[in-house]
């Protein structure tokens, strides 16, 4: 295979991975880092990436769990290098309160502020879970957690969850 | 918290439910309990809610500028020569590590005066096997690098993306590599190495330690960052010694 021929299958490869992932990875890094603006320069350093590494994804079955980590891993080196403070989730800013602002009706959106205010422990988990649909093994496994402990922190988001929105969300 | 569903009672029940909407109840105790069936169908839709509430729109694709890369050099990764990013600053952290803990690594010959200096400088002659990977080792490759004489271990330290038998004063030391939160994490179990003590070290931006384990060792060398206090819980969890 020539040059040419194995630059444009690469990229081929890689458009459709993106085309069918995009939108998992723009959720996951909103929700890791609860601010738009900074999901979409994540998941720009994590495209780049994962260009970059596409060799490395050698089952196209595991695409999307590769991708992810690529995301979380993007989103880690971002606060790592930028050091950005606690979110006060009574004053946000305003690429921050976009996330909350677009929930089609009020009890939707007082259940996305009570998931945008839990811990990232708990929050992580649920995402990946709910949205990803991965199995608690699975998680388990992303997030170098034992089982157990993904069992426990997600146990514990949905109680949260539960006790914040009980009263405004019709359960 | 785990998810045995035999004999389960309400408790159980519902703490299970709370973890995963979407456990596999073969106790079938909800079939046979009003209140966890109504908790049960209150869960479920707490959960629909959960996702639709997660189901924020996402802008378009703006999609980067993508660097050429060289496909006439393209290899499999095991046989890549090419060192990554995150196994260049592993190495320089190493390095500068062994610069301050005054180790010598100066040819063939040196000898390393403790444990410590030994384990790191291993890392540092393997870093190869430090580049990221969603690629986990087979089992087949796992019980090579870890015959049974010497361990038994099983999959939950983590996501194991590399496993060698390498040698540590001249003994058979099983190297392997997983997925943290941070990058990779190398861990050496060393059956024949005995310690005292835990031993802590520190780099610019690595950090490890050395665990005493029945009459043998295992280390663990992690980004500075990553939590190991975590990660020497599952390593624990998933290894026994033979001997």
């Amino acid at each position: 295979m020539n040059t040419s021929n194995a630059m444009g299958d690469r990229r081929l490869k890689f458009d459709r991975l993106v085309a069918v992932y995009y939108m998992d990875m723009f959720r996951y890094a909103a929700w890791l880092c609860r601010d738009k603006s900074i999901a979409e320069e994540v998941v720009q350093e994590a495209l780049l990436r994962a260009w970059k590494s596409l060799d490395a994804l050698r089952d196209d079955a595991a695409a999307k769990q590769w991708l992810l980590t690529i995301v979380r891993r993007e989103n880690a080196r971002y606060f790592e290098r930028r050091r950005l403070e606690t979110v006060d989730i009574d004053n946000l800013t305003a690429s921050q309160s976009a996330l909350l602002a677009e929930a089609p009706n009020e009890e939707l959106n007082d259940l996305r502020e009570a998931i945008y205010g839990l811990e990232d422990d708990y929050r992580e988990p649920l995402v990946l879970q709910v949205l990803m649909g991965y199995s608690t093994n699975e998680i388990a496994e992303m997030m170098g957690l034992k089982q157990g402990a993904v069992l426990t922190r997600l146990h514990r988001a949905r109680l949260k969850l539960k006790e914040n929105v009980a009263d405004e969300v019709n359960l | 918290m785990s998810q045995t569903t035999e004999n389960m009672n309400c408790t159980d029940y519902k703490e299970a439910l709370m973890a995963d909407p979407g456990f596999n109840d073969k106790s079938g105790h909800a079939e046979t309990c009003a209140d966890c069936q109504a908790f049960s169908t209150e869960i479920l839709v707490l959960n629909e809610k959960i996702a639709a509430a997660m189901e924020i729109t996402v802008p378009e694709l703006v999609m980067p500028e993508l660097p050429d890369i060289d496909t006439k050099n393209v290899v499999s990764l095991s046989s890549r020569r090419v060192v990554s990013k995150p196994a260049w600053f592993a190495i320089a952290a190493t390095v500068l590590l062994a610069a301050v803990v005054g180790i010598r690594m100066t040819g063939p010959g040196t000898s390393y005066g403790t444990l410590q200096e030994q384990v790191l400088a291993h890392v540092d002659h393997e870093a190869s096997a430090l580049l990221p990977s969603t690629t986990p080792v087979s089992d087949r490759e796992l019980s090579r690098a870890v015959p049974k004489d010497i361990a038994i271990m099983n999959h939950d330290a983590g996501l194991i993306t590399y496993a060698k038998s390498c040698s540590i004063n001249g003994k058979d030391v099983p190297h392997l590599v997983i997925q943290g939160t941070r990058g990779p994490i190398t861990i050496l179990l060393m059956p024949d190495e005995r310690v005292a003590e835990v031993t802590t070290f520190d780099g610019v931006s690595i950090k490890g330690i050395i665990l005493p384990v029945g009459d043998g060792s295992i280390a663990i060398i992690g980004d500075r960052e990553e939590q190991l206090d975590q990660v020497k819980e599952n390593v624990l969890d998933s290894v026994m010694w033979s001997t």
